[in-house]
């Protein structure tokens, strides 16, 4: 006869946490999307460089925090779709269907998920940059900016008040622009890491900002940026480049 | 659930040239239950004192009656006013006397001292619950939205602010730290302290 | 199911209780069976442990560090293992926590050399390879709730390239210029961290070694579970050599005075 009452114990926890923040802004036709490259657990440092930030294609940019273990195999996967997905329609996968793809992929292991928070940055096929994201069991939304990870809540009312502009009114006459102009989002992703360093222990070490660029869209804004590299594959497209930084190793 | 967050709240104070400025929302709750959009979290100490508990909502009013009291004490011994430093140890030490069965307030502390040369010197405290002093340079943070407001002030403060620069940043800290906090908002107040004044105003906030 | 009871199945007349004798709670379950309602015999906890594994790079490629500890429990049960095993001639595995678990890791290990070396292919399996490997295996075996119970570090050179990267039972892997598992992450990196960081290219053998002994000193002196037996491993352009058992010297002179440290003497 079987018993339903069995007492079994189970002490393995197959999750950790392993700190870090990540954030991501869309412009009008430009996407930002940063992480830091501290990878900690409890109070230990286990590197100062492991990256949380991946170019997925030359017009996505995916960032993933939490349980580095899943994060890292849940990139893996994507990247495997969408490989999949060129070799089966010979383009790479747009940036709206590449959301839905990983809120499904999430939602698929809703019983046993993936202990990671998604940023999915990129430009959109109307040639808008465009910011995607996700919890861990796949409820997603597009919005113009956002943070996650251990730092989230110090960073997020902060990209609220000057990213949203929230609780600030316009002086008379004038009102606050829809987007802002790529330098200035640049400034406000550094002073965000930056403080986040200072007030979070988890957050720190380095950090790595990828700046998507939409099709026919120059370089401006980005003239004076120091060690810039350029990740573009494909010609006459989308351009993704990557600004390295370092941030306080205490 | 925490104690802390029964009622919720939030208070900052912030150091400036020659000014200091506080500031906390102005919600009451019972958990998630809004209750009050005008119970008052800051109190004047003295004319350059002023002193915010945020925490549970029953040891704010015995806190508040209990420095009132300790204050007027100090007064009447020593004929004079309490300066901020000292009023901070008083508060440190009125919390670590119930160290093993405590309030639950941590206090924030803003006021000017007076320089022997006659000028004013900005100082701001806090404690957490148990009275261990943090005399920060820059800005001190309490309450439920704590995180949030360390995350905006770090962001926003900058060295020497004058009044009114002092109270645009301690405004713009705690109306979006208290937005993206469920148990802080409904409003807010904020004292800006100078030399010869102190300028309060209420501000309006997000009701949601 | 239909709805033909001839097509039902006729119930065994044990598990069928055709003149309902027993009161309903105890007759005789068939329905269908919940997999998990027994437990199935997994997640374990480890049974004969290994302690901390030191590794650095340096000028010429990695140098890695175990002693020669199995531990029961608080038992010093084996105290002639060796932690660090050569896989191919590229790479070196060395093993914190399960050892029956890690013997295990040395066979799938094998007979994945096997196979890779029956294909005669020309590749040959590098460090990159096996890590990846075995951050696989990790990663699947605690996704089954049955985890391989080890923290493993993964050295190797190969292509004129150094190469030195963690897993452990969770599947969470990282790099950087020096790694150490259990104990060792607490007292030995921060000692490895500032001997190591910056001089990876100048450090030389000769120092990459004693900074190795030092810090496998200082971890006998304050980890319970450890030896003052161990092994270095290098692993360089010249390929895998793992040392014979070396020996820590250690003075204990100190702890006479101290009450609670040393001897008792009242």
């Amino acid at each position: 006869m079987a018993s339903l009452a069995h007492p079994q114990q189970r002490q393995f926890n197959p999750y950790s946490e392993n700190g870090g923040t990540i954030l991501a802004i869309a412009g009008a036709d430009f996407s930002v999307i940063a992480g830091d490259t501290r990878q900690s657990e409890g109070y230990s440092i286990q590197t100062r460089y492991a990256p949380k930030v991946f170019r997925l294609t030359d017009r996505a940019v995916l960032a993933v925090n939490g349980f580095a273990a899943d994060g890292n195999m849940f990139v893996k996967k994507v990247k495997q779709r969408l490989e999949w997905y060129r070799h089966a329609h010979a383009k790479d996968m747009p940036l709206r269907a590449i959301a839905r793809l990983i809120q499904t992929m999430l939602y698929a292991r809703r019983f046993f998920p993936y202990y990671v928070y998604n940023i999915l940055g990129g430009i959109e096929e109307d040639g808008t940059g465009a910011v995607y994201s996700f919890d861990p069991v796949g409820s997603y939304e597009r919005e113009a900016c956002r943070a996650a990870g251990a730092a989230s809540s110090l960073v997020q009312p902060f990209l609220d008040n000057q990213i949203y502009f929230k609780n600030q009114r316009p002086a008379p006459g004038t009102s606050h622009p829809v987007h802002l102009p790529l330098p200035t989002v640049l400034s406000i992703v550094i002073d965000s890491f930056t403080s986040a360093t200072e007030r979070h222990i988890e957050v720190g070490d380095g950090l790595e900002i990828y700046v998507v660029l939409a099709k026919g869209r120059n370089l401006q804004g980005l003239e004076g940026i120091r060690g810039m590299q350029e990740l573009t594959v494909t010609e006459d497209g989308e351009r993704v480049f990557v600004v390295r930084r370092e941030l306080k190793k205490d | 659930m925490s104690i802390m967050e029964y009622n919720g709240g939030s208070v900052i104070a912030m150091v400036g040239k020659d000014c200091v400025a506080i500031a906390s929302d102005l919600r009451l709750g019972n958990q998630a239950l809004s209750i009050s959009s005008n119970f008052q979290k800051i109190f004047p100490v003295t004319d350059r004192i002023y002193l915010g508990l945020p925490g549970l909502a029953t040891d704010v009013t015995t806190l508040r009656e209990r420095f009132r009291y300790r204050v007027n004490m100090y007064t009447i011994k020593e004929e004079r006013e309490i300066e901020p430093e000292t009023f901070a140890h008083l508060v440190s030490s009125t919390l670590y006397e119930h160290r093993f069965g405590q309030y639950f307030i941590e206090p924030v502390i803003a006021g000017l001292s007076k320089t022997p040369s006659g000028g004013v010197k900005p100082f701001i405290a806090a404690t957490d619950i148990i009275g261990c002093l943090n005399f920060a340079k820059d800005f001190v943070v309490a309450g439920t939205a704590s995180s949030k407001l360390f995350g905006v002030a770090e962001g926003l403060w900058e060295p020497d602010l004058e009044p009114e620069d002092l109270f645009e940043t301690i405004s713009q800290s705690l109306l979006n730290a208290v937005d993206r906090d469920a148990f802080s908002g409904w409003g807010a107040i904020v004292h800006v302290i100078t030399k010869d004044k102190v300028t309060t105003r209420t501000l309006k906030g997000r009701m949601d | 199911m239909d709805h033909f009871p001839t097509n039902w199945g006729r119930p065994r007349n044990d598990a069928f209780d055709a003149y309902a004798t027993h009161p309903i709670h105890q007759r005789p379950y068939n329905g269908p069976k919940d997999t998990f309602a027994d437990g199935v015999q997994h997640t374990q906890q480890p049974i004969v442990t290994g302690t901390s594994v030191l590794a650095i790079k340096y000028k010429d490629g990695i140098m890695m560090a175990a002693d020669n500890l199995a531990s029961y429990g608080s038992l010093a049960r084996f105290k002639d293992v060796q932690r660090l095993h050569p896989v191919g001639q590229y790479t070196v595995i060395g093993a914190g926590g399960d050892m029956s678990d890690f013997q295990y890791i040395q066979h799938i290990l094998e007979e994945l050399s096997i196979s890779e070396i029956s294909a005669q292919d020309g590749h040959e399996l590098g460090p990159v390879e096996i890590h990846e490997y075995m951050s696989q295996v990790m990663y699947a075996r605690r996704s089954k709730m049955d985890p391989l119970w080890n923290s493993l570090i993964i050295g190797g050179f190969k292509d004129g390239k150094r190469f030195l990267s963690y897993v452990d039972l969770l599947g969470t892997t990282y790099s950087a210029s020096t790694l150490a598992t259990g104990y060792g992450s607490y007292i030995a990196q921060p000692l490895l961290r500032k001997a190591v960081e910056g001089y990876e290219d100048t450090l030389t053998e000769e120092q990459g070694r004693k900074i190795l002994e030092d810090s496998m000193r200082v971890l006998f002196y304050r980890d319970a579970r450890s030896l003052n037996k161990y092994q270095i491993a290098t692993i360089t352009g010249a390929g895998v050599s793992i040392s014979d058992s070396l020996h820590l010297e250690t003075t204990w002179s100190f702890a006479e005075g101290i009450r609670g440290y040393g001897a008792q003497t009242q």
